[in-house]
């Protein structure tokens, strides 16, 4: 045997996406490319009032029409977009990041550890998720890190729970009392034996979580509670826009339409095929 | 015609590159046919087109004639209406196949109510008389999870026989059954043609084949090998592989080389061992000594404890009383070998890496591989792939070969070929005596078969279920050094 058959391809292998998850790319594709491709191709500041042009229809210099304010719409929703967007991405990170590390700990260890960091998941379960995130925001009303702290802590859990779960029957299998007794350690366990069976579950909860961070940021926003004016978000934008639904629906429709194609993109890209 | 109950003529299988070459087979009543072959072999994918329960992508082609009613083999709906009334599949595995909720009279009388079309209260009656008449009667009330594989298995037949098929199917009825309960199967399964029924096995177990009796054919890669009554075919085959599978049986391995006279001290002692689980005594006062190059088995009956003993002695699991003193300076010396090669393996990497890994964790020397690798008949393109997509046979060699590289001084194989068809477990085994023998590693081999253990073993560790002495089956008597 020479070195070239020992050392292995290191080439990343994409997961194989089945037609409503390839659906759901594209679109989340394609949204990520207006967010991010509107302020680079239109010179327009979504806080720009101009109360000349109030609710205008579509023309050529605004592709979207503008709001009861006269901004244009075209860049309030792409900062919108981006808001929602690198929020969901904050705080599905920051609660899979210690939900996978916790569930790990508290499935390989089992014991005391195990029972403290399932107590503390299930007091943060027992408050739903929604009155949590309204508790914080009543602590600091418009402020961005209370919402992210808020959903944050509501989703950390299932990673927790789904992990734990799956480690507590990994760690007793024998592909891992087998590199175990060949001499290999934990971080090497993790990374070959535990990680490549937690991914695609952890994967999918992210994508689920990403999309209900979206729905609760503009729930919030919604019910005005969460940030506030000018701030561009797709709930504020829902509710500023609702006294002006009979002179300009297609305004009001806009950021719903949005809000609803993001949604649901996280969710096909969410669904795997039962096995 | 009509002398025959089960005809199949020309029944091909096709799809997913599997084939099935034409099988043609004719059974009068009272008759057995039993298929013998490897796995992959196509022997079950027979039974399923003759039940028609292929899995998708497969196709069957040719012409059944089940109780002298014609059907076409494609059309895989036109046997349900006989399920269970003329035709009965026994499963593999029959624990799986039971409702773990239900229990296991109740199970039976289903069978009775709904598939023999009697009332509820006969039904019970019925399946009462069953389970009695199969020495079950004070299991009838217990869950399918509170049932030996043996009990499980007869459970599973009470429910797949109450229709009265005189067509019995009998997939694999003896894996994962330790010897005296695979005789107790087919003694059961001979109930059938004894009763005027047919009885058609699958099996890769000779022996079983053997004490079935009727017709024996021998299947390899979907093509007939072999056909013939079982004794002639089970005693002087006239095909190569035949021959080979016949020699794959353990009573007909060459013993190995034996060990001599050795002074060196063991590798691991164990004194006074004691272990309880789940409230029952598995083993108690157990002391034994394992000395390099010697080969030890291990016997006894499924759940007495086998694997925990070979745990305590590599260090895995502790035991309740008695100590274990191991041969100093080989912190990496105590290795494992598993039953069930996949299982030992994280499915997700090539083999390549693994060895890759291994190599650099330890630092170990890259120019022993080749050899070793030639040497256990390891191809090198097999490391491209991943542990699931090379065979059961393969993937254990790769496992000798990762735990051979680690020089060890024990080796506790706990069953190590009870998954592999007799051919390749003759093998393995060989190469495993061999290289224990040569590199002084002792090695503890648990096998549920007797035959093999007293083959190749140079000590046997006798451990003993008081259950089943009680029963009367008093094959292991208590814990003993042979």
């Amino acid at each position: 045997m020479n070195g070239s058959t020992l050392t292995p391809s290191r080439h990343l292998v994409l997961p194989t996406l089945n037609g409503r998850q390839r659906l759901g790319a594209t679109l989340l594709a394609l949204l990520l490319a207006f967010a991010w491709l509107v302020p680079w191709l239109f010179e327009a500041d979504p806080a720009r009032q101009q109360l000349t042009r109030i609710l205008q229809l579509p023309t050529l210099a605004e592709p979207l029409g503008t709001d009861h304010l006269g901004r244009s719409l075209l860049a309030r929703l792409a900062s919108a977009v981006r808001l929602s967007l690198g929020m969901a991405l904050l705080s599905v990170t920051s609660a899979a990041v210690p939900g996978v590390i916790l569930g790990v700990i508290a499935g390989w260890r089992g014991g005391w550890l195990d029972r403290v960091l399932g107590t503390l998941a299930d007091a943060c379960l027992a408050l739903p998720g929604l009155l949590l995130v309204l508790l914080l925001v009543a602590i600091a009303p418009g402020n961005f890190w209370a919402l992210y702290v808020g959903i944050s802590l509501v989703l950390w859990i299932e990673y927790f729970r789904v992990v734990r779960a799956r480690t507590r029957i990994l760690v007793a299998s024998p592909q891992l009392e087998a590199s175990r007794l060949l001499g290999f350690g934990p971080f090497y366990l993790f990374r070959r034996h535990l990680w490549p069976e937690l991914a695609p579950q952890v994967l999918t909860l992210a994508a689920f979580g990403a999309a209900s961070a979206i729905l609760a940021m503009a729930a919030l926003g919604f019910v005005s509670v969460g940030l506030r004016p000018p701030t561009a978000e797709l709930g504020l934008m829902m509710i500023e826009l609702l006294p002006y639904y009979h002179e300009a629906p297609w305004a009001m429709a806009q950021p719903i339409l949005v809000l609803f194609v993001l949604v649901l993109s996280l969710n096909l890209l969410a669904g795997r095929d039962p096995r | 015609m009509s002398a025959y109950l089960l005809q199949a003529e020309d029944v091909t299988i096709q799809g997913e590159g599997v084939t099935i070459a034409p099988f043609s087979c004719a059974l009068e009543a009272g008759s057995r046919l039993t298929l013998l072959g490897e796995t992959g072999s196509g022997k079950s994918l027979l039974a399923q087109a003759i039940m028609g329960t292929l899995p998708r992508g497969l196709s069957a082609r040719g012409r059944l004639v089940i109780d002298g009613e014609t059907f076409d083999a494609a059309d895989d709906k036109s046997r349900r209406a006989l399920w269970g009334r003329r035709l009965a599949l026994l499963p593999q595995e029959p624990w799986h196949a039971l409702d773990p909720t239900m229990r296991a009279v109740s199970q039976v009388a289903e069978s009775h109510r709904h598939v023999a079309g009697r009332d509820r209260r006969h039904a019970q009656q019925a399946a009462w008389a069953d389970l009695a008449e199969l020495g079950l009667a004070e299991a009838g009330g217990k869950l399918p999870g509170e049932l030996s594989g043996g009990m499980a298995q007869r459970v599973a037949f009470a429910a797949a026989s109450a229709g009265g098929a005189p067509i019995v199917i009998a997939d694999e009825p003896t894996k994962g059954l330790d010897a005296p309960r695979r005789d107790a199967v087919v003694e059961l399964l001979a109930r059938t043609p004894e009763g005027g029924g047919v009885l058609l096995t699958i099996t890769h177990d000779i022996d079983v084949a053997r004490r079935l009796g009727g017709e024996v054919v021998i299947l390899r890669q979907g093509q007939v090998v072999e056909r013939g009554p079982a004794q002639q075919v089970l005693t002087h085959p006239q095909s190569e592989y035949g021959q080979e599978l016949l020699n794959a049986e353990p009573s007909r391995w060459p013993r190995p080389a034996p060990l001599g006279e050795t002074t060196q001290a063991p590798v691991v002692t164990a004194t006074d061992l004691a272990k309880t689980r789940g409230g029952r005594e598995l083993f108690r006062e157990l002391s034994l000594a394992v000395r390099p190059g010697e080969i030890v088995g291990v016997v006894g009956p499924s759940g007495c404890g086998k694997s925990t003993l070979g745990d305590i002695l590599l260090g895995v699991t502790r035991a309740d009383g008695g100590g274990i003193l191991r041969a100093p300076g080989h912190p990496l010396g105590f290795q494992k070998l598993y039953q069930d090669p996949p299982a030992a393996f994280s499915p997700h990497w090539q083999l390549s890496r693994l060895l890759d890994d291994l190599v650099r964790r330890h630092r170990l020397d890259r120019s022993a591989i080749p050899p070793l690798m030639a040497r256990l008949g390891l191809d090198e393109h097999l490391l491209e792939r991943r542990p699931g997509e090379i065979s059961g046979g393969e993937l254990q060699r790769f496992a000798i070969l990762r735990v051979l590289l680690l020089e060890p001084c024990f080796l506790f194989a706990d069953e190590p070929t009870s998954r592999l068809d007799p051919i390749t477990q003759r093998q393995t085994l060989a190469l495993l005596v061999e290289l224990a023998r040569e590199r002084r590693c002792g090695v503890m081999l648990v096998s549920h078969d007797p035959v093999l253990i007293e083959r190749i073993c140079d000590r046997r560790i006798v451990l003993g279920d008081e259950q089943v002495s009680a029963a009367g089956q008093a094959l292991y008597p208590a814990p003993v050094l042979v």
